[in-house]
């Protein structure tokens, strides 16, 4: 093992680097495919309100949380929760193990998110090799999309071989921009990778929405009314209380808060180096992916192909189908459709390594900086671990371990680590001297309202979606009630291995800081 | 798309894309 004396800590080549970097990691599949479906199922321009008041009431507050927490375990030379979350409550000796959801969710989700990038780097790839031409329908589509999931044999594919192969790639890239660092890997690649996931995303946009109205016959499926199916508001929905839910659930997932990455990301900034405005401005860049464009290609591109109905159907069958099936069925009836596949894909494939390399990283930089390994060891030992926790995704999908994964690595986790940042921040930190932190070296002045929202409304939010989510979901999947009898004990080995992993990560917590006590006391 | 339609792309779209483009603004001039 490389240890011994310890590198000088790394930091960021400049502010705008930073800035992409947590825009990159907050930019992802669901601004493309899960922000349409939502606003097309939840009341369309009428979504947009409580879109809104949750980005102002949770999203934001929440972001600046993280960067300014993040920032202040920085400066003591701990880049990840457990650390970062006891110099915040120094007294309490037990909070270091609620930072294990820090890095537990983040590893969990790297696990199957790897795995779906790899399909999107596959799509490419078929797009421009006409893979899937022959699929004409959504039923064909679905099918060779099962196939290359290995969940059936087909005429397209036999194995999950194909898959298993761009996982690979997929998963090596991953694992190699982790290796290089934080200022030549992960800076270098979400500087240049955001700025051609914006070109790719606007020429498809620009393509989409000058499609007009393709089908003579069908003059009403215009894009015209593609864009109305997603904008003209349905005010009835605002009186449901799953449609606030939703939003605030769209805006909770959609900036990357509450997993612990962007802890990490502003661990590495200076004392003084601003993070109000720096926060804010990340924040702006993922709505801009988000409703602008995101909200402008997947719902009008349907629209105009399969019209109002075959569009609302397509919005309940998830995200999913909506990128793998329908829109490869959409760009195969465009002038140079596989070039806008490959584009479509390739996006997608950019905004997911721009994720999920934010995703490793708190693991990779717990074992830099809690047990003094450089940061090659280290992304070599997160590659073996993740690497066999990937077979499951990959071999036991059809059994639902992706979905198990997401529930409690991506859902559940997610929460209940932001109730706990809030809680820390504005409750154990206290709101004055949490004020004072946050507006240390800020661009912009942070309305005072913020104080009360922090405080009061923000944890209230969390805790109504927690309550929420546990009822309607939560309770259920924990008492495997909505599990087939046949899945049941491959959910069960799921949830005993993840189990395993979140009390490996608590001894490794445990010994970190017996070997930092001990260290201390020779001194 | 009815006129409370296109109000309602109208306004997010400018407000968003403003909002973005005060804060790149500002980012840029201050320095670090």
């Amino acid at each position: 093992m490389a240890q011994g004396r310890k590198a000088p800590r790394e930091a960021w080549g400049s502010r705008l680097g930073v800035i992409l970097a947590v825009a990159g990691s907050a930019i992802g599949l669901g601004n493309f495919l899960r922000f349409p479906v939502q606003a097309a199922n939840n009341g369309g321009g009428a979504f947009m309100i409580p879109y809104f008041i949750s980005f102002l009431l949770l999203g934001l507050p929440l972001m600046w949380i993280e960067w300014t927490i993040g920032r202040f375990g920085g400066g003591f030379e701990r880049s990840t929760a457990p650390g970062i979350f006891e110099t915040v409550w120094q007294k309490n000796r037990f909070i270091k193990y609620f930072g294990v959801i820090g890095i537990f969710g983040p590893t969990v989700i790297f696990t199957y998110y790897t795995f779906v990038e790899s399909w999107l780097l596959g799509y490419s790839v078929f797009a421009l090799t006409g893979k899937y031409a022959s699929c004409t329908d959504q039923t064909s589509m679905a099918a060779f999309l099962q196939g290359y999931q290995g969940l059936v044999q087909n005429e397209h594919f036999s194995s999950v071989s194909t898959a298993y192969l761009f996982f690979l790639i997929a998963f090596g890239l991953n694992i190699l921009v982790v290796w290089i660092g934080l200022r030549g890997g992960i800076e270098r690649v979400c500087k240049y990778g955001l700025l051609v996931l914006f070109i790719f995303a606007v020429v498809i946009m620009i393509r989409v929405l000058t499609l007009g109205s393709p089908d003579p016959a069908k003059p009403e499926w215009s894009i015209n009314n593609g864009l109305g199916f997603l904008w003209n508001p349905q005010w009835n929905k605002l009186k449901e209380a799953k449609v606030w839910l939703a939003a605030a659930g769209q805006i909770f997932f959609t900036l990357s808060v509450g997993f612990g990455v962007i802890l990490t990301y502003a661990s590495y900034l200076r004392k003084r180096d601003d993070v109000a405005l720096s926060g804010l401005t990340a924040a702006t860049t993922n709505e801009v992916a988000e409703v602008i464009l995101g909200g402008s290609i997947v719902i009008p591109a349907a629209f105009v192909f399969f019209g109002p109905h075959g569009t609302m159907e397509i919005a309940k069958g998830g995200a999913f189908d909506l990128g793998f099936v329908t829109m490869p069925l959409v760009l195969q009836q465009v002038a140079f459709g596989e070039i806008f596949a490959f584009l479509w894909f390739f996006l997608l494939f950019i905004a997911g390594v721009t994720s999920s390399i934010s995703l490793a990283l708190p693991a990779v930089v717990f074992l830099q900086d809690e047990f003094n390994l450089d940061r090659k060891t280290a992304s070599i030992l997160f590659a073996v671990v993740t690497f066999n926790l990937c077979q499951i995704v990959i071999f036991f999908n059809g059994q639902g371990s992706l979905a198990e994964m997401d529930f409690w690595g991506g859902t559940f986790c997610v929460v209940v680590f932001a109730l706990i940042e809030v809680i820390l921040f504005a409750w154990v930190f206290g709101m004055d001297k949490a004020w004072g932190e946050l507006h240390s070296g800020s661009g912009i002045h942070i309305p005072r309202v913020y104080r009360f929202i922090i405080k009061y409304v923000t944890p209230i939010f969390l805790l109504l979606i927690l309550g929420y989510w546990f009822v309607q979901e939560g309770w259920p999947t924990l008492l495997l009630e909505k599990t087939p009898t046949e899945k049941v004990p491959f959910v069960i080995g799921v949830r005993v291995l993840m189990v395993d992993l979140f009390a490996a990560l608590a001894f490794l917590v445990w010994l970190a800081w017996r070997k930092r006590e001990n260290r201390e006391a020779t001194k | 798309m009815t006129v409370t339609g296109w109000t309602f792309l109208a306004v997010s779209w400018s407000t968003i894309l403003g909002l973005a483009l005060f804060c790149f603004y500002r980012t840029l001039r201050k320095k670090s």
